[in-house]
């Protein structure tokens, strides 16, 4: 009897149909999307499409829709791509979302909201700002790779690996986004149309949400990255460390961080908030013409001056920071946790501006590479 | 069939029967919960909770140990005299439905929420039905031997939510106790919702192997692992997400492994979903299980499979009154949380304290 | 409700068998040789391979089926006393066995008897020389092993006992033979060791062999149906093996073996869901091969009934959960196909199980003919033309293969069978679906019992100790006591086996 209608369920199943089927053959993939400011508050949204064909066999020829449109939300906006494109849009497997740079100084929760929304949505996506328009990004041909969102992807994967972006997805960027007085940077995609290629340029500086306009440059963003604690697969620094050699490029000294720690101390007084930062760094020496790396004497005039110059640069990105009143070291939540009673006399919004940071990089080199 | 008549539940399928019965719908909105009622300190409320059912457990234990070969509708009758006991048994019943059915509705509200949005209600919940239907079929020994045996997908799970560990920061749970206690408080209402399944350790008391100690041992033991499971999850979550953020998501568990992509696969959610749906399955059986016992003992039946479906057929065609209907789905979860309080801890107390007037049980013949 | 209903069958039974002894026929002898001949012909219907030797000038007679008895053995056992001159007469030959009922004499004329009677005799003589043909010991074809014993069971039902014996010489070996089949009355032979199997499941299945009511018995599988607990159940309930080593092991473990006549496959039951997943191979190999080998096959378990639906769901429902980097090239496979994926998946299936049909039955140079024509040829055109995609093709095959591991050809088709509801569950609810389908088979198996002893054991109910025989193969001297599903009377199975080494540090130190 219970075999009996076991099998009656399962049949009944078979014959009443799939809601929510939705074949994969039939569906086009928004794989990397632009959003833009249009005209009068109107938005532009850019998607790249890849349409494969020839599966079976061998190669897998692909060609790249671009497609763009005006709408007022970015779901009207994808109805309109909607009805331009064969099968149905999705966005479920994107994996860049690039805003454009003039979109980005408004309000971006509103923009995300969908993603966040959407049980099907890909919050493992990368979040960009492009300088210029996203549309420019994204129309970019001359990729080298197939794709332009393989493309895209591969920068920003790049920079996480090299310390210079924190490699956050949409889902990571969410928490700082709607948290009181936590901040965070987005990487910044430009395009150079002198060299042909598109780049990583830089952090812009988020405050609260909307992007301030200040970025800390691809060559400082190692060190910020290393000051809030974070590191990915490597973290290069180059810096100049003499002056009037006889060829310029013997000045300069690149070092990878091998291990770091950093250290932030928060004394939030009275009228004002002391924060120390102190971030000692153990690096290997992996470019130094200058060479004569045998002394001790020499190691330790370089470590000392690049203690000096590291400190400075902490100094200069703190202030670009506070400029930007993007509180990126979530200084504020901090004081919020363990200092709950000055977090309620301080203004959450201003209250970055006015920390007194005290700064501290200790450099020491630990190895020197296979030669002197 | 016939050397098994007689089998006892071993006590470690009891262990794993009190845990799978607790553990199921709520673990995905726990957190939320807790946390829209005591914010960051939820996990304080949830510890409370925890410490408090386990006292409530002893309780329960000291009844049961009052009467070792009766299970709870028994002792019902025994205690209040025949017709009250079969009058509260036939409330409990009507509880159990209650707890059933909602645990049915919520289940299929999450699954059109998160996988199959456009998949109508009942297919779903007589998909559930169906399956605890045969479950419950069995025997309580089968039961125990499902569950001992799907306890094993716990370990993923909490190497799942584990895994996400990685990316929280405690900054998240400070600052403690910032806005005083009442939240904390009014969160262990929140918390003691999650820990509801622990009456099935009362009802299938009698039919665990082992002498009373060991019993409650076992009981005790299997309280702290729900407890530090939900704990690691609750953990974990508000951790993950920022004290504003986790008032957004109303299931920060799925919403957690979301982000995250394996090599092999992404969307963990969705493989988390699926696990998730055999700890309801299991609830839902406990639930059905005990609406159904209480049915034969009230009408004096021996094991019949077709109370079951019966019990089980009203479990779904009632449900089907709400379906997805947001609004009533809450009034109604209200009202089955309410008496929660009343039948997990009130009732029972009650009979404890009647039971102490009466006389223990004389040696029955025939029960 | 099952009480009464055994209660009721219990009685049907002892009626019938009561029913039955009254009805033994008997039918005392004559004087008159021609009476006899006449009665005895009459009872065969007169066939013509029944042959009447006139002995005596008339005043004897010796009967034998032509077909059923070997020429020699006649001239051994009953000419070449009387003529060497040690004894009179045929009736005095001591090897013969008397009767004077005609019904015995007919009956062990159908067993290859020669039946000898004498005018003005009642006596009857029968001379047991049925010619036996035999093929050798060979090993299995469908259960191969590369290391261990290559002998395996033959259709004679005596050679097969007489390899058990031969592997377990113990007086507690205790073989009960039965006639089953009021036609065919085939040998039915139940072995066990006794003093270690469980004596309740023994009377069981004693019981359920003495109740089987059919004429005719062909083979193991037919009584296989009769007598399993739930033939319902799309899992087989019994072990089958042609191999004596794995009989030899399961009776040592407590179980119980079943021979018929005419085959050479026994049953071994209780069983449980592992046995089918444990081949002597593995241990026979060191036992982290055995492990890893174990291993394999249980995982070709989940990818045999589960892979096509998993893969139908993701590509119909949740193609979310294909990475990025995979998501292109699985578009590109099935973007162009003109069926849905359930169709492919059920075609694919069809098609390989049409392709391995074909080429059981085919002598094997022409079967592996049609395995390329079929596998090769089909599969790549089928992907060429665009009717299925060629991940399809992966998936299936791959399934296919792991379907092949199971050492237990029972098994393997059932598990192929599974796959059927699996798709269709899949392909319209999705994971969801998927998991109900799962779960539906493991609360089936979990319910499913095999003479009263769980078949999902030792998972459900959970038994850690005898884990280390399930999913993985510790070394053979740990595994002390046997496995608890089997219900054996005595668990331990060994001492201390490796005490050698222990001496041997003691006397270093």
């Amino acid at each position: 009897m219970k075999k009996l209608w076991i099998i009656l369920i399962i049949s009944m199943l078979v014959l009443t149909g799939c809601w929510d089927q939705r074949q994969f053959k039939n569906v086009k993939l928004a794989l990397s999307i632009g959003l833009d400011e249009g005209e009068n508050g109107a938005l532009n949204e850019t998607v790249s499409i890849p349409t494969v064909r020839g599966g079976g066999e061998g190669n897998i020829e692909e060609r790249i829709e671009i497609l763009s449109s005006d709408a007022r939300t970015v779901l009207d906006a994808r109805n309109q791509i909607d009805r331009m494109i064969s099968h149905s849009f999705n966005p479920s497997k994107m994996e860049v979302l690039l805003v454009g740079e003039e979109l980005a100084h408004k309000d971006i929760y509103p923009l995300l909201d969908n993603f966040y929304r959407n049980p099907n949505s890909n919050l493992n996506t990368h979040l960009a700002i492009a300088e210029g328009t996203a549309r420019e990004v994204i129309e970019f041909k001359n990729t080298g790779e197939i794709r332009i969102s393989e493309y895209l992807k591969g920068i920003l994967e790049g920079a996480e690996a090299a310390s210079r972006t924190t490699g956050e997805n949409l889902q990571m960027i969410c928490a700082e986004l709607v948290e009181e007085g936590e901040d965070f940077t987005l990487p910044i995609i430009a395009r150079d149309d002198e060299e042909d290629t598109l780049k990583f340029n830089g952090l812009g500086l988020m405050d609260g949400k909307r992007y301030t306009g200040e970025k800390i440059s691809a060559e400082q963003a190692p060190l910020l990255m290393l000051m809030t604690g974070r590191k990915g697969r490597t973290a290069q620094l180059t810096k100049k460390v003499n002056e009037g050699q006889e060829e310029p490029i013997l000045d300069y000294i690149t070092v990878e961080v091998m291990k770091f720690k950093n250290d932030l101390k928060i004394n939030p007084g009275k009228n004002e908030v002391k924060v120390d930062l102190t971030l000692d760094l153990d690096v290997r020496v992996m470019e130094y013409p200058h060479d004569h790396l045998v002394s001790d004497k020499m190691i330790k005039d370089l470590n000392k001056k690049l203690t000096e110059i590291l400190t400075a640069e902490a100094e200069e990105i703190i202030s670009i920071t506070q400029e930007a009143n993007s509180d990126v070291f979530s200084i504020g939540r901090r004081i919020h946790a363990y200092h709950p009673k000055e977090w309620e006399s301080l203004d959450p919004k201003k209250m970055y501006q006015d920390i007194q940071f005290n700064p501290e990089v200790n450099v020491k080199i630990q190895q020197h590479g296979i030669v002197n | 069939m016939s050397s098994q008549k007689n089998l006892k539940l071993s006590r470690r399928q009891y262990f794993f029967l009190i845990i799978q019965s607790q553990i199921g719908v709520g673990i995905i909105a726990l957190p939320f919960d807790l946390h829209s009622a005591a914010k960051q300190d939820g996990w304080i409320s949830l510890l409370m909770a925890g410490m408090l059912i386990t006292v409530l457990m002893f309780f329960l234990w000291l009844l049961a140990k009052k009467y070792p070969d009766k299970d709870y509708f028994q002792i019902q009758e025994y205690v209040l005299s025949r017709w009250g006991g079969k009058a509260f048994s036939v409330l409990y019943i009507g509880y159990f439905a209650c707890v059933g059915i909602l645990i049915l509705l919520l289940y299929s509200r999450m699954i059109s929420l998160w996988v199959l949005p456009n998949t109508p209600y009942w297919i779903l919940s007589l998909m559930m039905v169906a399956i605890c239907i045969y479950i419950v079929c069995g025997d309580i020994i089968i039961m125990g031997r499902l569950y001992t045996m799907f306890s094993g997908f716990l370990i993923f799970m909490v190497g799942l939510i584990l895994y996400s560990g990685k990316d929280s920061k405690l900054i998240y749970l400070f600052p403690i106790a910032a806005d005083g206690w009442g939240g904390i408080f009014a969160g262990i209402d929140k918390g003691i919702i999650s820990f509801l399944g622990f009456i099935l350790a009362l009802v299938v008391y009698s039919v665990v192997d082992g002498n009373s100690k060991d019993k409650l041992k076992t009981i005790i033991y299997a309280q702290l692992t729900v407890l530090f499971f939900y704990l690691s999850i609750v953990f974990v979550t508000f951790t993950f997400f920022s004290t504003k953020e986790i008032a957004l998501v109303s299931e920060p568990v799925l919403y957690m492994l979301k982000s995250y992509q394996f090599p092999i696969v992404a969307r963990i959610d969705l493989f988390f979903i699926s696990m998730w749906m055999i700890f309801v399955t299991t609830s839902l059986s406990t639930y059905l299980y005990m609406a159904g016992l209480g049915t034969r003992r009230v009408l004096q039946k021996k094991n019949n499979p077709f109370i079951i479906l019966l019990v089980g057929a009203l479990f779904y065609l009632l449900s089907l009154f709400i379906g997805f209907d947001i609004a009533k789905l809450e009034k109604f979860s209200n009202f089955v949380v309410k008496g929660g309080y009343i039948f997990s801890m009130g009732l029972p107390l009650l009979i404890l304290f009647i039971s102490l007037f009466r006389k223990s049980p004389k040696k029955e013949n025939a029960v | 409700m099952g009480f009464f209903k055994d209660f009721l069958q219990k009685q049907q039974r002892t009626d019938r068998r009561i029913a039955d002894e009254s009805a033994e026929p008997q039918e005392p002898s004559t004087r008159s040789l021609s009476d006899n001949i006449n009665y005895i012909l009459t009872a065969f219907k007169r066939t013509e391979d029944l042959k009447v030797r006139i002995l005596k000038k008339g005043e004897a007679a010796l009967l034998y089926f032509e077909s059923l008895v070997d020429q020699e053995k006649v001239q051994l056992s009953i000419f070449n006393p009387v003529e060497i001159g040690k004894v009179d007469s045929i009736h005095a030959i001591p090897n013969a066995k008397e009767s004077t009922n005609l019904e015995e004499a007919i009956k062990s004329l159908l067993r290859g008897h020669a039946v000898y009677l004498e005018e003005g005799s009642r006596q009857i003589s029968l001379f047991n020389v049925t010619s036996v043909f035999n093929r050798s010991v060979e090993e299995p074809a469908n259960e191969k092993v590369v290391r261990g014993s290559h002998d395996g069971f033959v259709e004679n039902i005596m050679i097969n006992i007489n390899l058990l014996r031969k592997r377990i010489e113990h007086r507690d070996l205790k073989v009960k033979l039965y006639k089953v089949g009021k036609k065919t009355n085939t040998n039915v032979a139940i072995i066990y060791m006794e003093g270690l199997a469980d004596p309740e499941i023994v009377l069981n299945m004693q019981k359920r062999v003495e109740t089987i009511d059919s004429e005719m018995i062909q083979s193991p599988g037919y009584v296989e149906e009769f007598i399993e607990d739930s033939p319902w159940s799309p899992f087989p309930q019994m072990l089958n093996t042609e191999r004596p080593d794995r009989v030899v092991a399961n009776l040592m473990e407590g179980r119980i073996a079943l021979f018929t006549e005419g085959s050479p496959t026994c049953l071994v039951a209780p069983a449980t869901f592992f046995m089918f997943y444990q081949a002597p191979d593995d241990y026979n190999t060191r036992w982290y091969t055995g492990t890893f080998i174990r291993l394999i096959r249980l995982a070709s378990f989940i990818i045999a009934i589960g892979l096509p639906a998993f893969y139908i769901a993701v590509v119909s429902f949740h193609f979310e959960v294909i990475p990025d980097d995979l998501i292109t090239p699985v578009k590109a496979s099935i973007n162009e196909i003109a069926y849905p994926p359930v169709v492919e998946a059920l075609v694919m299936v069809v098609i390989i199980e049409l392709i391995r049909e074909a080429g059981i039955r085919l002598p094997s140079p022409v079967g592996q003919t049609i395995g390329i024509v079929g596998g090769l040829v089909i599969g790549d055109a089928v992907v060429r033309a665009g009717l299925i995609s060629n991940i399809m093709v992966i998936v299936i095959a791959l399934t296919a293969i792991a379907s092949f591991v199971v050492p237990s050809n029972e098994l393997s088709t059932s598990l192929r069978l599974l796959t059927f509801p699996l798709i269709c569950l899949s392909a319209t609810l999705g994971f969801v679906g998927l998991i109900f389908g799962f779960l539906l088979i493991t609360v089936h198996l979990t319910k499913l019992e095999s003479y009263g002893v769980p078949y999902f054991a030792p998972v459900a109910p959970l038994r850690l100790t005898d884990l280390k025989d399930t999913f993985v193969r510790f070394p053979i001297f740990m595994m002390k006591k046997r496995p608890k599903d089997a219900h054996p009377m005595d668990y331990k199975a060994m001492g201390e086996s490796r005490e050698w080494k222990k001496n041997e540090q003691s006397k270093k130190s």
